[in-house]
């Protein structure tokens, strides 16, 4: 609270008493009163003013600056109404009725949203769950399909039902994990990981799509770390997706570790197109779908979002570098827990 | 060797049939529940070699099934499930379960981890060295040998080989050997595989075999 804004907000009361101390000083000059006595009385009514004006800027200002600080320590302002100093003044206490009132309201409409949001994703996860079923069954039956004795025609549309179908799978997996992805600790179970097997588990499952492609590859990760495998496996598999949709001819992808003092770094690379420099510090971003996006016209750009959010929950970092032209790297930095280090 | 028994409780008829189907072309004998009353007793008298019990049940869950089963039989117990939940990963292994595949599961990974398993509790080995036309493929030395000579291979030539081997006499598409490479963690393009083929064409020359791997255009090889 500052003085000049004090005085202007009390200038009706100055104005006032400056009236009165006119009106007076009129009245006793017509009554015969000294000017000396005029001007004592003046002084001392200035003087009591001035302690009052004073008095009454200290304690407002130690009021306002006490509800100042409590808004910024509190996490959740909305509580503020709770938390008011006390005040002996009416107005006060009026405005903190109205404060609670208003806030409590927020509060009931919070929970109801609150609520809500975690009716919504229970529904969506048990759907998910309920859905894996159908895309198992169809799995199993074009896979038999697919290696029976039928025409060839047939096994070829096998085929085809297959990869779709895994596009699918992808779809439902990416609703779950972003259902999932704000409650992480209810589905944490960091072990030992063998990434090595992820990488090999994520290129078998995307075989007739890689093999389709032409893709070659290699997987070289002999340093485990400690994380919880199923997500890496879902990120990992986001990567390799997109690194398909943007391979050239020939297409290589390399997955490897390499081992440095703080941590293991896991390195998804390929020899595709690339991504624009201009374009690199975005990929990661909700619905960036870019240029080499737009062209194939097949990106939500879901996939790279939700990987930096699982990673950021998981504590990995996630970094990609890129030339156009000649291929991506994706990393993922896995930090050496101290705390498992020292276990 | 002889032949494995698995056992398939799974309560959605489509995946039962295809489950049952996959299992008997992989040359597996597969028996499959279509009620679900008393289970652990009737799984123990069924004596199979290996579970494939699902989570969600009509009558309670899997986790239960296989707690009760316990003590009564140690047969190995592979939990299907279309639930992704950690805890319910960590119940598996805790009520007794030898591995946990989630749906959708691929039929590749799904036999893997079968072979894994059986391998592990059971004395279910494949056969180490195959035979045909004199030629021997001995998958434990990883070599080929033809009246005591010997050629080491590669272990991305024994893996092809392997193929061939396991169905001698007919055609196997490249598609299908490139497949199966990949299953095996050998992740190559067909050019790569064209490669591996002479190579392993003039090993066999060196032992004085010509034209055992046949070329049939547009189909694939045989042996």
């Amino acid at each position: 609270m500052k003085l000049l804004p004090f005085l202007k907000d009390k200038c009706l009361l100055l104005f006032l008493q400056l009236v009165c101390m006119g009106i007076l000083s009129l009245f006793l000059y017509l009554t015969g009163y000294g000017k000396t006595g005029i001007s004592l009385i003046l002084i001392f009514w200035l003087l009591i003013l001035l302690a009052h004006f004073s008095i009454t800027f200290i304690q407002r200002r130690r009021y306002f600056s006490e509800i100042q600080s409590l808004m910024e320590h509190l996490d959740q302002r909305y509580l503020l109404g709770e938390l008011l100093p006390p005040s002996f003044r009416l107005e006060d206490h009026l405005y903190g009725e109205m404060i609670h009132a208003s806030n409590k309201a927020v509060i009931e409409r919070i929970r109801r949203l609150e609520r809500e949001q975690k009716e919504y994703r229970e529904y969506i996860e048990s759907w998910i769950h309920e859905v894996k079923a159908p895309i198992t069954g169809i799995a199993l039956l074009a896979e038999n399909g697919r290696k029976g004795q039928d025409s060839g025609k047939l096994r070829a549309a096998m085929g085809e039902i297959c990869l779709e179908n895994q596009r699918i799978e992808n779809y439902v997996d990416m609703a779950l994990y972003y259902a999932r992805s704000e409650h992480v600790y209810k589905d944490f179970l960091i072990q030992e990981t063998s990434l090595q097997e992820v990488g090999e588990e994520v290129l078998k499952k995307n075989r007739l799509l890689l093999i389709g492609n032409g893709v070659r590859a290699k997987v070289d990760c002999p340093d485990p770390v400690y994380t919880d495998r199923k997500w890496i496996v879902f990120i990992l598999n986001q990567m390799v997706l997109n690194s398909v949709k943007y391979c050239g001819g020939q297409p290589l992808f390399s997955i490897y570790t390499q081992k440095k003092r703080d941590g293991v770094i896991l390195v998804m690379e390929d020899n595709g197109s690339g991504i624009r420099p201009e374009e690199l510090s975005r990929i990661f971003e909700k619905g960036f779908t870019g240029s080499n996006g737009r062209r194939q016209e097949r990106s939500t750009g879901m996939g790279l979002y939700l990987c930096r959010r699982l990673c950021e929950k998981l504590g990995i970092g996630l970094r990609a570098e890129s030339e156009a032209g000649k291929g991506t790297r994706m990393l993922l930095e896995f930090p050496i827990s101290t705390y498992i280090a020292r276990g | 060797m002889r032949d494995c028994k698995i056992l398939i409780v799974e309560d959605e008829a489509l995946i039962r049939r295809e489950l049952k189907t996959l299992l008997e072309n992989a040359m597996y004998q597969v028996e499959a529940f279509t009620h679900f009353t008393d289970l652990p007793g009737r799984i123990a008298a069924c004596r199979p070699d290996l579970v494939l019990l699902d989570v969600n049940l009509p009558e309670g869950n899997g986790f239960d099934v296989c707690l009760k089963l316990r003590q009564q039989s140690q047969v190995p117990v592979i939990f299907l499930t279309s639930r992704t939940d950690s805890m319910d990963e960590l119940n598996g292994m805790l009520k007794g379960g030898d591995d946990y595949i989630t749906k959708p599961y691929q039929a590749p990974i799904l036999l893997a981890r079968i072979a894994a398993v059986l391998k592990r509790t059971g004395d279910f080995r494949e056969a180490s060295v195959y035979e045909h036309k004199g030629v021997q493929l001995d998958i434990s030395r990883c070599c080929i040998l033809r009246q005591g000579k010997c050629q080491e291979l590669t272990k991305n030539e024994m893996k092809l080989l392997h193929r061939l081997f396991k169905s001698p006499g007919e055609y196997v598409s490249r598609m299908e050997l490139i497949e199966y490479l990949w299953e095996n963690q050998i992740f190559i393009d067909d050019n790569t595989l064209s490669v591996h083929v002479a190579r392993i064409r003039e090993k066999l020359r060196a032992l004085g075999v010509e034209e055992f791997v046949e070329t049939k255009r547009g189909i694939g090889y045989r042996i």
